[in-house]
């Protein structure tokens, strides 16, 4: 897919998440609208090796997402697959519905049951270790969020990782910049994160989240990796939507009708 | 009834002999330990290098690592003493093992005050509560020779995640080559009106203060519990139903150990079975001692037991 495709893609999974999150009153769009070119680049830049129609393909690479609030995109996402039906997507939001708002391995392509920050880098890593073991080809992703890495279990990543020479593993930091309550500048924990990582034996990577090319780019470079790879991608948490970039509120919060409207008139979805 | 016989094997050699024949059968096996060694170890260590890993001190991390793995297809056993290996990553265990039915065995060494001078943070006294509140696991607690060898295999085979608490030191011997294993208990002196369920280190104190009250014309059953869950409906009809009271006897804590899963089965029953528990105390203990100087501050030593029972009837 061309960037123009993929920019399309996006803004219609954009599109889609707005809608889900309305129609359910429940949703956490910054925080998703920060990684989901992210999640387009992956599924349908090549990004990741996977195939839709076997999503449990033993040589897959995996995508773990710790952010796992970010479901809504990722459902957007696997409709459009043909992974889940359409039956299953409008469950979204509804008593006994089988998507919530975090995933789990009863969806297909879900690796990872999320909700808890800071473990999926270390199952990433057994599943990069496990490649390594039996010389098979496949990566394992772990979809970060920058305030996750304030758990001391990502660092006890790191540092194994490191220690090991994980090739097979690839961290993505959304830095979105925003906690659910702080900004998050680049002090204390993201102070010369770069070689924080690299003095771990990483090898360490910054881009634009939202530009494909760069996207596109890292990913490609990821496949030449001998060490494990950290990347940090530079986003804004509510990206799309004017009013919700930067937006520390946006992190949960749903918008009211004329915010919606106002949305939706932005994202290019004609009035209700 | 038949003398014990005292194995002449440490009871982790009897486990990590029979995990060293399982790794050598099947390469996909891989042993991981935050740095806690054991002597009957060190052989997988050398002769399986591919298979084993030392995570460090990182049992967070550990588990991770396990559960990535398994992911993949590998069978994976985590090794740590018992209090870190369940608590400093309780949430691991129940997320990333537990609720992703990932059959990962995580092995506990150091039940009860078997690290004698190490202080609380070293005794395993609260990890049965907090591990049997993971509904997805299974848990044995390894009272001989003859359970831990067999308990090496339940767990390989199993496609669950499994705790197994692994106690150090030689035991008496309480079964032989025909005991399956599968029932989750055995019964190792013929139920009476009186039985004394009794579950690891204490299953053999139970025969010695069964053996006691013997002497004093008091019979009393004895049975191993030595599966803490789950627990068969077998165990409550064959067992519990059938007595007039049950003496309970574990070495972790009053607080939600083996006694309180008694008790909460006959509460469920309806059942008037009268419980009669012994147990550790609800406290840390922040003293140094031997196991049987601990026991003998808890009452959990055989001649405070025959007392109270004797005292009792």
């Amino acid at each position: 897919m061309g960037i123009k495709e993929l920019e399309g893609k996006a803004l219609w999974v954009r599109q889609m998440v707005l809608e889900a999150t309305a129609a359910s009153r429940r949703g956490h769009l910054g925080g998703t609208f920060s990684c989901t070119d992210l999640l387009v680049a992956m599924y349908y830049g090549s990004g990741m090796k996977f195939d839709p129609a076997n999503p449990r393909w033993p040589d897959r690479d995996r995508l773990l997402v710790g952010k796992g609030h970010a479901c809504l995109a990722l459902y957007a996402i696997f409709l459009d697959l043909d992974m889940i039906s359409r039956e299953r997507y409008d469950e979204y939001g509804k008593d006994g519905g089988s998507l919530g708002a975090q995933l789990d391995v009863s969806i297909p392509g879900v690796e990872y049951n999320t909700g808890s920050l800071g473990h999926v880098l270390g199952v990433a890593a057994g599943m990069a270790l496990a490649a390594k073991l039996d010389s098979r080809s496949f990566r394992a992703y772990a979809l970060l969020g920058d305030a996750e890495l304030y758990e001391g279990s990502i660092w006890e990543a790191i540092i194994f990782a490191g220690e090991h020479g994980l090739d097979k593993l690839v961290g993505i930091i959304d830095r979105n910049r925003l906690s659910v309550t702080d900004v998050l500048d680049d002090e204390g924990l993201f102070k010369n994160l770069g070689a924080k990582v690299r003095a771990f034996d990483w090898d360490y990577y910054e881009i634009d989240g939202h530009s494909f090319p760069e996207i596109l780019g890292v990913f490609k470079e990821v496949r030449n990796a001998r060490k494990p790879v950290m990347i940090t991608a530079n986003t804004v948490k509510g990206k799309g939507i004017s009013f919700m970039e930067h937006g520390i509120k946006w992190h949960h919060e749903v918008p009211n009708e004329s915010e919606l409207e106002l949305a939706r008139k932005e994202l290019g979805i004609l009035g209700q | 009834m038949t003398q014990m016989l005292t194995s002449e094997i440490d009871i982790r050699d009897a486990f990590f002999d029979e995990v060293y024949n399982i790794g050598e059968k099947d390469k996909d096996v891989v042993f991981l330990t935050d740095d806690m060694d054991a002597f009957s170890l060190r052989r997988f260590r050398r002769d399986f290098p591919n298979q084993f890993i030392n995570i460090g001190v990182a049992e967070q991390n550990m588990i991770n690592v396990a559960a990535g793995l398994a992911a993949c297809g590998k069978r994976v056993f985590t090794y740590g003493i018992a209090s870190f290996v369940t608590m400093r990553c309780f949430e691991q265990i129940k997320v990333n093992l537990a609720s992703m039915n990932l059959p990962v065995t995580i092995i506990g060494v150091g039940p009860g005050f078997s690290f004698e001078f190490d202080g609380p943070t070293h005794h395993g006294t609260q990890d049965v509560a907090i591990m049997r509140a993971i509904p997805e696991i299974t848990i044995y607690n390894l009272s001989d020779i003859s359970l831990a060898a067999r308990a090496a295999h339940l767990a390989y085979r199993s496609n669950r995640p499994v705790y197994v608490r692994l106690d150090k030191g030689k035991f008496p011997i309480l079964s032989d080559e025909n005991e399956s294993f599968s029932d989750g208990f055995r019964v190792l002196k013929p139920l009476e009106e009186v039985n004394i369920v009794s579950t690891g280190f204490m299953t053999p104190q139970a025969l010695m203060v069964a053996a006691e009250l013997e002497k004093r014309s008091a019979q009393v059953g004895v049975v191993d519990l030595y599966r803490l869950k789950p627990i068969d409906e077998a165990f409550f009809h064959k067992v519990l139903e059938p007595s007039a009271e049950i003496v309970t006897l574990e070495e972790s804590s009053f607080a939600g150990g083996m006694g309180s899963i008694i008790c909460e089965i006959l509460a469920d029953k309806g059942s008037d079975v009268r419980v009669r528990r012994f147990a550790i105390q609800d406290r840390q203990f922040i003293s140094y001692g031997s196991r049987g100087w601990f026991h003998a501050q808890n009452g959990l030593d055989v001649d405070s037991i025959v007392d109270a029972l004797t005292r009792r009837s």
